[in-house]
């Protein structure tokens, strides 16, 4: 472990709030510039393996609210954080996606992004693959992986295996251990002179006009304290970090425009046991990409018997076949909206989504069509995840899955939150400047999923880092430049 | 290449007074390798449609009854056909739906099984799997069933029937064509050229909807590929022209071929906000549940929404090729209503 | 902060209702199981965010005095068994915790709660 107790009274050049894919990166960037970085983590630093993934566990000690938060609207969205030393990190599923080359330039051109150059995001893409030993997995996926793959064949869609930040030990498929930011740029910013304090929650930035002088904190004890700096670097993620900058009373575009990619799930039962607890499904279908993917997600039996639980009346006897289950997901690009907004007295924003119209029929058609895949992938049950569902066994069953589905039945969650702080010169629609600065203030910068513009339709965690790691270098550069 | 039959000793058609009917039985007189045809007419008046087009043998009968698909089959020889376009898409009360599109369809692959015919090509529509999610979105090859309204659940239900014969061994082919247009257009199709060259046609919601459309010609090859091509046992395939297009797209080329034909096009158009498209989608909804149909509610409301489908699969494993696209079939539709005499 | 302090508050409202939902559905769950997934889902409760878990103490001081009129315990097992609309939310929570708690501890559950 690396990380050491926050103490009431810090000190340093730079603060950075938040240890995840932005935070890590920015501090590693700064530190080896020759800066003094402060990291400060609200959660604990968890040695990777003392929890067992996708676990209640892991959700108690490393997820923000022991994974319970959602998005008011109809219907609510639930989503997770992570909340420890390396946030999301941490926990996802470690899938690794380039940063979208069509994406970065409509986000250039709609957002008014100074020199988003492609080549040098996608150089800096190519360094942070070889920190975090981005790297598909050695010999066959696993069972439920395959079922991805197998069903895609059949249809005719595309599909893909999505390299992960993973490294294996002889070529041994079970061994994978996660090149999370704990693993990489977390040491790597500590060897160059970071400091990283865990338990430590920033609760607002003190403001003189368009100057952030010191953060008020509250340790992990209870206990209040301050930390001074020059500049600051707010890296919470994409609800936490407009939180801060609202309590800290900047104004401007921030919390705004949530993003995220609301996903509805099923269940899918085989003839064999395929079910794999403690990893995740690597195969994503693409054929319908950008706006609607589909994926595997984490399946031990308590999460099968919650994918179940939407309909138990009909559907709670598939759960002792937990073996051979395994859940999906369909995710969508939403045009929806949402926003964050941070409410004096509560210790916690509120946080709303709408989806739209689109958005609904999207839901549903991604719902039927995976069902479709899992068919055809061999699937002798598939049990979708809301109200009223039909056990579907057969293709006639999807007509009757689609006329009863309503996205406001169903349970439908996230995890890729982003563009709460859009980067930008369009002061209409971003919160800050295309490098991060926060519009209005001189020494306060955003560097994480906030400042994606839009949902990037892929895992946004390899955006996040090769942006971040663009930002706090330029910084770096003026900084110097200023002497 | 795709391997393929021969034409068979006698090709069956039902349906054969409709549109798709009366244009596959002129393209089949006029090739010499079809030996037999012997076609479905509801009624004798109806049967005077196909005299005009050559010699063929009309059996007078009704699909929902099955010894009329018997009869229609009986000393057809050894080596057979089917090809069922039969079908009801603007009836006055959605039972009719049923009765024919469903229970029609299951007697005449009852029947294609029973008499051992070589191959029956099924007539579907987009209609089974309803309407895209959005309009950038676009129908595979394969679908999850999602039947728009009745019209769709009696032609799913009717596709459902085949695939239970396919699975006691039919030799059975599905084909999908969404909206078409060409020769042998019903008055419906007439409305709507007036209704684009009057500047009336209803745009609703923006007009930037999709929508797949498949000239008759373009229908026909697509038909006659399915029945042929060896390998399309069992499936279902998309037939449409080369890509789908926006509604505004659409009548704009019809308001250009209208006007190249020599007629005075008004310029305007008539928009509608998309929810008046959702008024009539709900309107139709409710007169469905009646029992009733209505076919301007049906229209404006289904025209709220993008239907664009794939025909890659349809390419690869029929060799199907649409050679007619848009602004030409449209062009020979306007000149065949004039041809007809059929006013504009 | 404001809402920290009041987490023994919220057992005394959550935990009854959550032993009635996990006592209806799973009626052969041993008791000492039950009040293990019972504490677990009033320990996550606890840290849920502000707002939700002013929502689920309001729709739960509604169901707990439910539970405490005559008939009350199979009225608030009928209404927790439908889909309202923002109500419906409060079980749906409480059902969803407890059966992945449940199931991750003691994956061979039977759906009426007794072990295999």
């Amino acid at each position: 472990m690396i990380s050491e107790a926050a103490s009431s009274q810090m000190q340093a050049e730079i603060l950075v709030v938040g240890s995840g894919a932005g935070g890590a990166t920015t501090a590693a960037v700064l530190a080896e510039a020759g800066f003094d970085v402060l990291i400060v983590e609200e959660g604990e630093w968890v040695e990777q393996g003392s929890v067992v993934p996708f676990s209640l566990e892991q959700m108690d000690r490393q997820y923000r609210s022991g994974g319970v938060t959602v998005a008011l609207g109809l219907p609510s969205i639930a989503y997770t954080e992570g909340r420890c030393a390396g946030g999301g990190t941490e926990i996802n599923s470690g899938l690794y996606r380039r940063p979208p080359d069509d994406v970065l330039q409509r986000w250039a051109v709609d957002f008014k992004i100074a020199e988003l150059d492609h080549d040098e995001v996608l150089a800096i893409a190519t360094e942070v693959e070889q920190t975090i030993s981005v790297t598909t997995v050695p010999g066959r996926p696993s069972a439920p992986s395959e079922v991805l793959q197998r069903g895609a064949q059949r249809l005719g869609w595309q599909n893909s295996e999505i390299p992960r930040w993973m490294k294996y030990a002889d070529g041994d498929p079970k061994s994978g251990q996660r090149q999370s930011m704990t693993r990489t740029y977390l040491p790597r910013a500590v060897v160059a002179g970071a400091r990283l304090a865990t338990g430590c929650r920033v609760d607002a930035l003190e403001m003189t006009g368009g100057n952030a002088n010191r953060a008020t904190t509250t340790l992990a004890n209870g206990s209040r304290g301050t930390i001074g700096f020059r500049h600051v670097f707010v890296c919470g993620g994409a609800i936490q970090t407009p939180a801060l900058l609202q309590r800290s009373r900047i104004s401007g575009h921030i919390g705004r425009s949530l993003a995220v990619h609301p996903t509805v799930k099923l269940a899918a039962r085989f003839v064999d046991e395929l079910n794999v607890p403690d990893d995740v499904p690597v195969h994503q279908v693409k054929e319908f990409a950008p706006d609607l993917s589909f994926g595997g997600s984490a399946s031990q039996p308590g999460l099968v018997a919650l994918a179940l639980s939407d309909q138990w009346d009909t559907f709670a006897r598939a759960v002792t076949d937990w073996r051979r289950i395994s859940v999906y997901y369909a995710a969508i690009t939403s045009e929806g909206r949402g926003r964050v907004r941070a409410v004096r007295g509560l210790r916690d924003p509120i946080v709303t989504y709408g989806l739209t119209r689109r958005d609904r029929a999207l839901l549903g058609s991604g719902l039927a069509r995976l069902a479709l895949l899992m068919l055809e992938a061999g699937a002798d049950e598939v049990y979708p995840s809301f109200r009223g569902a039909p056990l579907v066994r057969k293709r006639a069953d999807l007509a009757v899955l689609r006329s009863r589905f309503a996205a406001g039945k169903a349970s439908v969650m996230t995890v890729h939150l982003c563009s709460t702080v859009p980067m930008g010169e369009d002061t209409t629609k971003c919160g800050a400047n295309s490098f991060g600065r926060v519009h209005g203030t001189k020494n306060v910068w955003v560097n994480d999923a906030s400042l994606l513009p839009t949902a990037p339709g892929v895992n946004p965690q390899g955006t996040v880092m090769a942006l971040a790691i663009r930002n706090a270098r330029r910084f770096a550069g003026a900084e110097r430049a200023r002497g | 290449m795709v391997d393929r039959f021969d034409p068979p000793e006698t090709t069956v058609i039902t349906g054969a007074t409709g549109w798709l009917g009366r244009a596959l039985v002129a393209r089949l007189l006029a090739d010499p390798s079809r030996r037999r045809l012997r076609v479905l007419a509801r009624t004798t008046a109806e049967s005077h449609l196909l005299e005009s087009l050559g010699p063929v043998e009309i059996v007078i009968g009704d699909i929902t009854k099955p010894d009329t698909i018997a009869r229609l089959l009986y000393g057809t020889g050894v080596q057979v056909d089917v090809i069922h376009t039969a079908g009801v898409i603007h009836p006055r009360r959605t039972r009719e739906f049923f009765e024919v599109n469903t229970n029609g369809t299951r007697n005449v692959a009852e029947a294609a099984l029973d008499h051992g015919v070589r191959r029956l090509v099924h007539v579907s529509s987009n209609s089974p799997f309803g309407t895209n999610p959005q309009s950038a979105d676009t129908f595979r090859a394969i679908e999850p069933y999602n039947p728009y309204f009745g019209y769709g659940r009696s032609k799913m239900e009717g596709e459902l029937a085949v695939f239970e014969a396919i699975e006691r061994g039919l030799d059975a082919t599905i084909v999908r064509p969404p909206w078409f247009y060409g020769p042998f257009q019903p008055p419906r199709q007439t409305t709507f050229f007036r209704l684009v060259r009057a500047g009336k046609f209803p745009v609703v919601g923006g007009g930037e909807q999709r929508r797949s459309m498949v000239y008759i010609d373009n229908l026909v090859d697509g038909v006659l590929a399915a029945e042929l091509a060896c390998a399309a046992r069992g499936q279902g395939y998309w037939v449409a022209d080369d890509h789908a297009h926006t509604v505004n797209e659409i009548v704009e080329t019809v308001g250009r071929a209208l006007s190249d034909e020599g007629f005075d096009v008004k310029a305007q158009s008539t928009r509608l906000p998309a929810v008046a498209g959702r008024l009539a989608e709900m309107g139709d909804r409710i007169v469905q549940r009646l029992g009733r149909y209505q076919q301007q509610l049906h229209v404006l409301g289904e025209m709220n929404h993008t239907i664009a489908c794939d025909i890659s699969v349809t390419r690869s494993e029929l060799g199907y090729e649409p050679r007619v696209e848009l602004y030409e079939g449209m062009r020979r539709s306007i000149r065949w209503c004039l041809e007809q005499g059929v006013e504009l | 902060m404001a809402w920290d302090s009041r987490h023994h508050q919220l057992d005394g409202i959550v935990g009854p209702f959550a032993d009635m939902l996990l006592a209806a559905d799973l009626p052969l769950l041993p008791a000492g199981r039950r009040a293990e997934a019972v504490q677990f889902v009033q320990r996550r409760v606890a840290v849920i965010p502000s707002l939700t878990r002013f929502g689920v103490t309001v729709i739960g001081l509604l169901y707990r005095g439910l539970i405490a009129v005559p008939f009350g315990v199979s009225a608030a097992r009928f209404l927790s068994s439908k889909p309202l609309p923002v109500l419906g939310e409060y079980p749906r929570l409480v059902r969803s915790l407890g059966y992945a708690y449940i199931w991750e501890r003691w994956p061979d559950t039977m759906p009426n709660g007794s072990q295999r």
